[in-house]
């Protein structure tokens, strides 16, 4: 910024200066006022969430068996801190391998810290890109994600 | 449509040109001002929006135009609320006494040759003289109110104008020793072959300046700043008073934008489109200015604000004034 010892000179530094300043500020606003808006019409318009996005854990569906793959060990049950998992398996017959049957999870004691998603063996937990997760009541929280699953089919 | 007709002859017959012509003016005004002031206010609201990347209202009618009607109707219907130590009268009579000179000064407003109620041989004085009773009522309702962020707005608005109305009457002076007259029309039609903001570019700058400043628009909106003094002298209002100060500060606006259209950008002139229209046209251009103006800048200190007053806008005016005189002189 020019500074002069001359205060008249100084004056007509300090319009001039200040006029241009305010050019630029206007240039600015007016160029934003012709570039594309980035917000959404929400109900009508959603975004998809990114990668890294936590919502509640579901399942993730495989090709080969077309459902899940879990085992119910039970070890996501017992790793979780807030004793948010209850899961039920059942054998259908001697010899074959244990398969989950029910899954529900309550979600107002979740804390989305996903070691249960780490801590799978069969991998088959996933976090959900759910966002919307307004509840009427308590027990609206609690997710049936085995019956989730079967629904999004 | 005959039927409309045959009373407007009628009407004609009755009371002679100056009273129908006053009475048809009238009766438009009441329809095209709070109109005016709805389109405006959401006109602002776009503006404000695309400038901040996005889209503002766009629910009701097509881009939510008819937003700001509803929120008008709205209005219409809530609770009128007198604080308890209030000037009862002083608080009643303030928003009624802020809407006149927003009416009055209509009479003179030159939309195109036929468009204009009556023809003052004095029209910008009398727009200059009325703008006065604004702040008069801006006081009014201040004191009135009995609430100290609403008195200490009012007494700004007082000591902004008064600083500001030197450099918008010497600014709009030069454009008048140009024309000799102080009849719009006659300034508009002074302008055919050359607009005069090129005659005068630092008399419109401070025009625009100036008349900003006076109708209580950012970054001179001390008087209202949301931030130290809840909404200043129309705190204490609800319902319709409100929206008459509401509705006044935009057709003070609208008022301005129009003088200085006739001042500088050649009123009605412009080719191929009827006169009304690039009166329009002009006229939301500079509101727009306005409104460009209001989203790109913070708004100013009081020392600042004063200091851009007696320090730069009127000598700078005044010198403008005085270069005029004489080259018009020598000519």
């Amino acid at each position: 910024m020019k500074t002069s010892s001359n205060p008249f000179i100084q004056y007509i530094l300090d319009i001039l200066i200040g006029a241009k300043s305010l050019a630029i500020g206007m240039w600015v606003t007016a160029r934003r006022l012709f570039k594309p808006i980035i917000t959404v019409q929400y109900p009508y318009q959603k975004i998809t969430m990114s990668p890294g996005f936590r919502g509640h854990i579901e399942f993730i569906r495989f090709d080969d068996t077309k459902t899940h793959h879990c085992v119910a060990c039970g070890l996501c049950a017992r790793t979780c801190p807030s004793h948010v998992i209850k899961l039920q398996g059942e054998k259908n017959r001697a010899g074959d391998k244990k398969v989950g049957r029910q899954y529900i999870i309550d979600f107002s004691k979740c804390s989305l810290c996903g070691l249960c998603v780490d801590v799978c063996p069969e991998q088959t937990l996933k976090f959900s890109r759910e966002y919307e997760l307004v509840f009427y009541q308590r027990w609206d929280t609690v997710i049936d994600i085995m019956h989730r699953l079967e629904e999004k089919q | 449509m005959t039927e409309l007709i045959q009373i407007i002859k009628d009407i004609y017959a009755f009371f002679g040109y100056d009273l129908t012509v006053g009475l048809v003016g009238l009766v438009v005004l009441l329809a095209f001002v709070p109109l005016n002031v709805v389109f405006m206010v959401w006109f602002e609201m776009k503006v404000a929006a695309h400038i901040t990347l996005r889209p503002a209202f766009m629910r009701v009618g097509p881009h939510g135009i008819l937003q700001n009607l509803a929120d008008g109707i709205k209005m219409l219907g809530k609770d009128l609320i007198t604080p308890k130590l209030a000037d009862k009268f002083l608080f009643w009579i303030a928003p009624i006494v802020i809407f006149v000179p927003s009416f009055v000064g209509f009479v003179v407003i030159p939309f195109s040759p036929l468009m204009q109620i009556k023809d003052l041989n004095v029209g910008i004085l009398l727009i200059f003289s009325f703008s006065s009773l604004t702040v008069f009522s801006i006081l009014m309702a201040g004191w009135s109110s009995n609430n100290k962020y609403s008195l200490v707005g009012a007494v700004r608005s007082v000591a902004q104008n008064v600083a500001y109305e030197i450099p918008l009457l010497l600014s709009t002076m030069s454009v008048i020793i140009m024309t000799n007259s102080f009849r719009m029309s006659d300034i508009v039609a002074a302008q055919t072959p050359v607009w005069y903001i090129l005659y005068q570019p630092i008399a419109a700058l401070i025009f625009v300046i100036s008349t900003t400043a006076e109708c209580n628009r950012s970054p001179f909106d001390l008087v209202e700043a949301e931030s130290e003094l809840v909404s200043g002298f129309h705190t204490e209002y609800t319902g319709i008073r409100f929206g008459m100060f509401f509705m006044a500060e935009y057709t003070n606006m609208f008022i301005a934008a129009s003088m200085a259209t006739v001042l500088f950008l050649g009123g009605w002139h412009g080719p191929f489109l009827p006169g009304v229209i690039w009166f329009i046209i002009k006229v939301f251009f500079l509101i727009f200015i306005i409104y460009w103006i209001r989203w790109t800048f913070p708004r100013v200190r009081f020392d600042q604000l004063m200091n851009f007053a007696w320090k730069i806008l009127i000598p700078i005016s005044l010198l403008n004034l005085m270069i005029t005189a004489i080259v018009l002189k020598v000519i």
